[in-house]
């Protein structure tokens, strides 16, 4: 079944540019340039994904607006923000109201592809049975890399595709530095230093919530980060 | 220029304001000219007053000849020594020889020598002094004698003119001659002969006239008295010399020759009558004279010490409720001091010696005795008190027989303008006081209001200009007011461009952004279009396959595209920064191991330089945001490896007084003096237009001082020579 893919977008430009590029992908696009007309459309049937634009014509937040109501329809439905706007502030606002990836436009269109494909792939992996031979352990954490899952201690953390990637590159290679370089080719991102500083923050943030004790993700001044996975950690919880 | 400023006399707006005050001071100066003015006047007035007065009296003397009768004013002229002078004598005297009860003795006796010898058979022994002077009824006569030898009369001895006598002859009224000899046989009470022209008759003792004879070391004295219903107006003296017991008299010395009725003088004692009308004039509080053609006093009245002329008031005497009030005390001891230091008191103890008590003289008496009645204004002898005197002729048969002269001292006028100056010198001192008080308040006010708002507008702009605080908007409705208003809209006005410049690379970024994706993304799909369209028509053309597939264009385009897209979200690093920043916690780190670290990264990226750090401690603790201080790190390495030229970069860290120090040193190229202070603003790149590898907007280290100021710290750049270079310092407080 093709998937159908909504892009609320007021430049005509952007939207046509990112159908056109869903299209060749195989995704059946539609694409609305206001709040009113998504909004009929979305009370109609619901897409599988839905790409929303922040500032939408007149409205400041019509996407924030949109992303609301559509996470009141339905939980599971993929959102993500595609905006202009790179502050920290409009990026807290959007995942907060259950986006699950806020992306900057300057973002390439394979990397956009390739999280569209990895939400489908995530929503798909849940349908079936978990299977051991896609998740790692580390400590207390596991991975699973299918589904795009991550628990500590069992309990689940919920992460968003970038952050996702990001932990899974660290995870991957425990005690290994990872400089912001290469977590951003793994997180398929492209963004200046601050912007991984501040994903890493709220990374950190998900997984205190969970653990107040959690400290594995150290930064190492001047070169990068690095998953701690030593035996002090583990043997606390173990 | 501002240097040469500092040296210049800063003029300030009180001072301004108190000079243009200090033209109060002419109003006490037109009130000092008013009162001297008003003094001038009342002087012109006393003067009318004075001739007034001089007219009146000679009014009652004119033609009134038998007052000047039996006096020697009909004289053409008057000798001294023979026309004598009796003064007024005030008190009574005591016939004893002594001249202590005769006041003023030396000055108003008459010396008698050789000038005025009669005859004289032998050299001249003798000369003698005498003074005449006039009490209640009878004249008194003061005889000081000088002799080598006093010869008295034998006790046996029947003549009375073979010893040492005295020849005393005089007039009566019906201006017969009497003539007397005093001649003793002892010292003691004297023996007065009345003696006759015919020298054969017995001498006739005198009992009327008694006196005194003393021996004194340098001869006698004989002080005696006449009664003066026996006596005329002429009178003469003279002293035989005898030098051996009962011997012939060898020289006489006197005042004329007494043995004549034509050869006498005269005598002149002050007129009862005149005195009598001039008594009725002494009750207006001026000093009064009637002098004869030669200037001899025939009567005076009043004194000059009291003549202070009509203005003069007797000051009322305080009463006790007004001694005792504070500002009569105050006034008492603190304004009056300090007006006469100014002005001057009228002395009531002044010495004029100017008129002897019987000879006046003076311009004003010479022109008066000319018939001209004149007044004339004359210091005291003592130059303490000013006199003004007038005299007006008295005419008898159309002849000047004599002149009233009346004086008056200005005291009475000088007191009443010192009043009138005490007055105003209050009245001013009050407005002046009261003036000043005001001034000064006032201007304290205004230049502190203004010191005020300069202070508010320095304040608002930093060093570097930028707009750091608001002024409060001022109520008042006055100019200052109004300035304080322009200078906060101004301030307001460029605090809101300044943000507008501030934001504009946010701005900026974020309106190119769509655009930006708009042409990114076309270009995108144009690649892909063109991958799909190679990858089917795969055959057809495969030089374009060699060329890595993509046409080269679209290439070229997205490589532009990218630069364009870091430019952007360069731009905008600044404002995401801020943000940022006012959300981020302070942690508490070690911030030696953070600068060692990254150090230890910087050594890896840049693989070819050298870096030094320098540091004596081992731990640091810091409070603050880490990844920030990293970033910090990042840019300012980024600078100094940008600048070095020897590709070495030296780091040092030090802490002290509750700071931490960081020194990055490269060596290269020195900063231009002017963008030293700049250099930490947005948008300011020192960099040259050589070929970047990377764009430069100047950002770099604007995050570097935002990040310095989150922390409370400092960052400036500073060059150092030998070798040439760059530090850069930034000092972060630790205690915060």
């Amino acid at each position: 079944m093709t998937k159908r893919i909504a892009i609320v977008e007021d430049e005509a430009a952007i939207r046509e540019n990112y159908a056109d590029v869903l299209r060749t992908q195989g995704y059946q696009v539609q694409t609305y340039a206001n709040r009113e007309t998504a909004t009929q459309a979305f009370n109609l049937r619901l897409p599988n994904l839905v790409i929303l634009d922040i500032g939408l014509n007149e409205e400041y937040d019509g996407g924030f607006v949109l992303c609301q109501q559509l996470r009141a329809k339905s939980a599971s439905l993929p959102i993500i923000f595609l905006t202009a706007r790179d502050n920290d502030f409009d990026t807290v606002s959007g995942l907060r109201i259950g986006a699950d990836d806020y992306l900057t436009k300057d973002i390439s269109l394979p990397h956009l592809t390739a999280r569209i494909s990895a939400l489908f792939r995530r929503q798909e992996a849940f349908k079936q049975p978990v299977s051991d031979e896609h998740i790692t352990k580390t400590g207390p954490l596991t991975i699973d890399s299918l589904r795009m899952t991550i628990t500590w201690h069992k309990k689940p953390i919920d992460l968003t595709i970038t952050e996702f990637w990001l932990v899974h590159a660290l995870a991957k290679h425990p005690g290994h530095v990872k400089n912001r370089t290469q977590l951003m080719t793994d997180s398929k991102i492209y963004v200046d230093d601050s912007t991984i500083t501040s994903h890493i923050k709220r990374i950190r943030k998900k997984f205190i919530k969970t653990d107040e004790s959690f400290d594995c993700i150290e930064t190492v001044y001047g070169m990068g980060y690095r998953w701690l996975s030593d035996i002090d950690n583990t043997s606390e919880h173990d | 220029m501002t240097s040469r400023k500092a040296f210049q006399l800063r003029f300030g707006l009180r001072a301004k304001l108190l000079l243009l005050s200090s033209f109060l001071f002419i109003i006490p100066w037109f009130g000092y000219q008013y009162v001297w003015e008003m003094e001038k006047y009342l002087r012109f007035g006393q003067e009318q007053t004075l001739v007034g007065t001089a007219r009146a009296l000679a009014t009652a003397l004119h033609e009134r000849e038998n007052l000047f009768k039996n006096q020697a004013s009909f004289l053409p002229n008057v000798e001294q020594g023979k026309d004598l002078y009796g003064y007024q004598l005030t008190e009574a005297i005591q016939l004893d020889g002594l001249h202590n009860d005769w006041p003023y003795f030396s000055q108003r006796a008459h010396f008698y020598n050789h000038q005025q010898q009669l005859f004289a058979n032998e050299p001249l022994s003798l000369n003698f002094k005498a003074s005449v002077g006039k009490y209640d009824k009878y004249l008194y006569l003061f005889f000081q004698v000088v002799d080598n030898q006093v010869i008295f009369r034998g006790k046996n001895s029947r003549s009375i003119i073979n010893n040492d006598h005295l020849a005393l002859s005089f007039s009566d009224q019906n201006n017969n001659l009497n003539r007397f000899i005093i001649s003793n046989k002892q010292a003691g009470w004297i023996s007065a002969f009345s003696i006759t022209e015919n020298t054969d008759d017995i001498p006739k003792p005198a009992p009327h006239i008694q006196g005194h004879w003393l021996i004194t070391p340098q001869g006698y004295n004989i002080e005696l008295r006449v009664p003066l219903k026996t006596l005329g107006d002429k009178i003469a003296f003279a002293f035989f010399d005898i030098n051996q017991p009962a011997g012939e008299v060898v020289s006489a010395i006197g005042s004329a020759d007494p043995s004549k009725l034509e050869s006498l003088g005269t005598i002149l004692v002050p007129s009862p009558e005149i005195e009598r009308i001039v008594k009725g004039m002494r009750y207006t509080n001026s000093s009064i004279w009637v002098v004869d053609q030669h200037h001899r006093v025939l009567a005076s009245a009043g004194s000059l010490k009291s003549a202070s002329g009509v203005w003069h008031e007797k000051e009322k005497p305080a009463s006790e409720s007004e001694k005792s009030s504070l500002w009569y005390q105050f006034k008492q001891q603190v304004l009056l001091p300090l007006y006469y230091k100014v002005l001057t008191k009228p002395p009531t103890d002044f010495i004029d010696k100017l008129y002897d008590a019987r000879h006046l003289s003076g311009e004003h008496i010479v022109s008066a005795l000319t018939g001209k009645a004149t007044s004339q204004w004359r210091l005291t002898t003592d130059k303490q008190a000013l006199v003004l005197s007038a005299a007006y002729p008295i005419f008898i048969n159309n002849k000047v027989q004599g002149a009233v002269i009346v004086e008056e001292t200005t005291n009475g006028i000088r007191t009443l303008r010192n009043r009138a100056l005490e007055k105003l010198f209050t009245v001013i001192l009050a407005i002046m006081i009261l003036g000043a008080l005001t001034f000064i308040i006032f201007a304290t006010r205004i230049s502190s209001r203004i010191r005020h708002l300069s202070t508010q507008a320095e304040q608002a702009i930093d060093t570097q200009g930028r707009i750091i605080g608001e002024m409060s908007v001022s109520t008042s409705h006055d100019e200052i007011g109004d300035l304080s208003r322009s200078f906060t809209t101004a301030v307001n006005r460029l605090s809101e461009y300044n943000h507008y410049l501030e934001s504009m690379s946010s701005r900026l970024s974020h309106e190119l952004r769509t655009p930006i994706a708009v042409v990114k993304t076309s270009l995108e799909n144009l690649a892909l279009q063109e991958k799909q369209r190679l990858s089917t028509d795969e055959n057809i053309d495969k030089s374009i396959d060699e060329n890595n597939g993509i046409n080269p264009y679209i290439e070229r385009a997205q490589t532009g595209i990218n630069t364009l897209n870091l430019i952007l979200t360069n731009m905008s690093e600044a404002t995401r920064l801020e943000q940022m920043l006012t959300r981020t916690d302070k942690v508490v780190f070690d911030l030696k191991t953070v600068v060692s670290g990254c150090i230890a990264g910087y050594r890896q990226v840049y693989s070819d330089f050298t870096f030094d750090l320098n540091t004596e401690i081992s731990k640091l603790t810091f409070r603050g945001s880490p990844e920030h201080i990293v970033q910090l790190l990042d840019k300012v390495i980024n600078n100094a490896v940008e600048f070095s030229q020897d590709k070495v970069i030296t780091l040092e860290l030090k802490h002290r007084n509750g700071h931490a120090e960081l020194l990055i040193n490269n060596n290269g190229i020195l900063l231009p003096e002017l963008l030293s202070e700049s250099l930490f603003d947005s948008m300011v790149s020192l960099r040259n237009n050589k070929k970047q590898e990377q764009p430069h907007l100047g950002l770099g280290l604007y995050i570097a001082r935002l990040i310095c100021q989150f922390h409370q710290g400092e960052i400036s750049a500073e060059n150092h020579h030998s070798p040439d270079g760059v530090t850069i310092k930034i000092v972060l407080p630790t205690k915060v």
